[in-house]
């Protein structure tokens, strides 16, 4: 070895000791992540210092495993994806799609690999890929954002998705042996849409490979029963996103001031050792520092789960 | 000094705390995670239930950065329309539960609250209204013949104004910049505690909240030629 060889891996040292196994977050038993939707204060998409934020944000909180938007992962808002059917009325939209889709279909696999090592360099992981799959997808995209989920790491997908969509993900989750977990709102009218039990049992019977991310809060916005739904189906059911709203579509509210069964909900998982994985969502109003807030609903979540 | 000079500096002196008080204002640095906290007690109560209630994270916290399919409020014609909240009021407390990710329902906001929250967005929707419509552009000149169409009949500007009167020669005593300014916001620029607008300042910035690009246009072009 040349006195530059050394040099070189001298060089590269410091990353290797650095690079820690990516850990798990328990509480009593149930593990925690974040749905980066609750950073709110993040730098905007395609920014370099958002993904060093949210590391530093996990870091922080003192969580492992995170499920991330798309919009933090791709150089461009989530909402340039297409799911909002709002935003397509904007007479941009066609041109920022077709942007967005030659980007994906382009993009090498080491951008992704990339941002897997830095989080794995950190200690943490990408356990879900939330990408919110939709019509205006090409099947060459959806692909493409499959090879990209594993190559960010991911085990699978959260997606707000519909269930005429989930019907065209039967195929790309057979062919990548890759979950996709479909997350609800509380839009009741729209027989297309995750909003009730019957809407989840529909996508569950089109794929075995096709799970749940339950939003506990949305749901009972809904007025739907939460726990009762997780005795049922807490076998299909990949993580929850915590949060607290009123019943009858009423608001976020800081976490044990809404209707949503929180503690209930995390006293079943932990008691009945569900593989149910947490993820604190921050959504309700505050003059604080998202980080801040995402640390209370955190420490609210300890407090139930230590009583 | 001449009598000229002094009228001059008496025009410049008039005219630079205009110039200057726009852009300091709205650079205000106090801010927080609902946004920049507002001018007037009042109002500040107003952003606190705009915040608290996480409007913010839907139509953004000035109102011009709205996602996740939410309205634009500074486009929205029935907050243009809106009057102390009897328009807002009501689509607040039923929520939208039928959009694709619902608007949640308030129902629990008191009607002083729901007071607050109106005059608050209809402020950010002001603030944002005149910095698009002050911005300079490469817009084509403005229409005089369809500003004093505007100005006898939709923006009922003749009802207080008059260009035989106290417009006249308006065109020569202001430049472009500052008077599609004066038109567009009165001063003062914001709201300050204990001081009440006048009628005229409120009528203007409904106007405010209401104009099109074009009508500024027009409406400029119009009364600059006075």
């Amino acid at each position: 070895m040349n006195r530059r060889d050394l040099l070189k891996a001298l060089a590269g040292a410091p990353l290797l000791f650095a690079r820690q196994r990516p850990t798990v977050t328990t509480v009593n038993g149930v593990v925690f992540g974040v749905e980066t939707f609750s950073f709110h204060d993040l730098p905007p998409s395609g920014d370099p210092q958002l993904i060093p934020t949210i590391i530093k944000s996990l870091q922080i909180l003192g969580i492992a495993e995170c499920e991330i938007m798309s919009g933090h992962i791709e150089p461009f808002a989530s909402v340039m994806t297409g799911w909002w059917v709002q935003s397509r009325r904007s007479p941009d939209f066609p041109r920022l799609r077709e942007e967005a889709r030659q980007w994906r279909l382009s993009v090498p696999m080491t951008y992704y690999r990339d941002i897997r090592r830095r989080f794995e360099d950190a200690g943490l992981r990408i356990y879900l890929y939330n990408v919110n799959f939709n019509e205006t997808f090409t099947d060459a995209e959806r692909e493409r954002t499959f090879e990209a989920a594993r190559e960010l790491g991911a085990e699978g997908f959260s997606s707000s998705t519909v269930l005429s969509e989930a019907r065209r993900l039967v195929p790309f989750v057979k062919t990548h042996n890759m979950f996709v977990a479909m997350h609800n709102h509380n839009n009741l009218v729209d027989p297309d849409q995750f909003a009730t039990p019957a809407s989840f049992e529909t996508a569950l019977a089109m794929s075995p490979l096709f799970h749940v991310t339950l939003d506990i809060g949305h749901f009972t916005a809904g007025n739907n029963d939460a726990v009762a739904f997780i005795r049922q189906h807490h076998d299909r059911i990949i993580n929850i996103h915590v949060r607290d709203r009123k019943r009858n579509n009423g608001p976020n509210r800081p976490f044990g001031q809404g209707d949503t069964p929180i503690a209930d909900v995390l006293r079943l998982i932990r008691n009945n050792r569900y593989s149910i994985r947490c993820y604190l969502e921050y959504e309700y109003g505050s003059f604080r520092p998202s980080l801040d807030e995402v640390q209370t609903c955190f420490d609210y979540c300890k407090r139930v789960l230590a009583s | 000094m001449t009598a000229m000079t002094s009228v001059r500096n008496y025009v410049l002196l008039a005219i630079v705390p205009i110039l200057t008080i726009g852009p300091r204002l709205d650079a205000r640095q106090e801010r927080d995670a609902g946004g920049f906290k507002a001018p007037t007690v009042a109002l500040e109560r107003g952003r606190t239930v705009y915040v608290l209630n996480h409007c913010h994270f839907c139509h953004g916290d000035d109102l011009t950065r709205a996602t996740m399919g939410a309205a634009n409020l500074t486009q929205s014609a029935l907050v243009g329309a809106d009057e102390d909240g009897n328009m807002i009021g009501p689509l607040v407390k039923a929520g939208l539960p039928n959009l694709q990710t619902a608007m949640p329902s308030y129902v629990e906001l008191t009607s002083a609250e729901i007071v607050d929250l109106a005059r608050y967005i209809h402020y950010l929707r002001q603030q944002a209204r005149f910095r698009e419509l002050s911005r300079v552009t490469n817009a084509p000149a403005g229409d005089r013949s369809a500003g004093e169409t505007y100005f006898n009949g939709a923006g009922k500007c003749r009802s207080c104004h008059s260009v035989a009167v106290d417009l006249a020669d308006i065109g020569r005593k202001y430049d472009t910049a500052t008077l599609r300014a004066r038109m567009l916001r009165p001063r003062p620029n914001v709201p300050t505690d204990g001081v009440s607008p006048t009628d005229g300042q409120v009528a203007h910035l409904k106007l405010l909240e209401n104009y099109t690009a074009a009508d500024v246009q027009n409406l400029a072009a119009y009364l600059g030629a006075r």
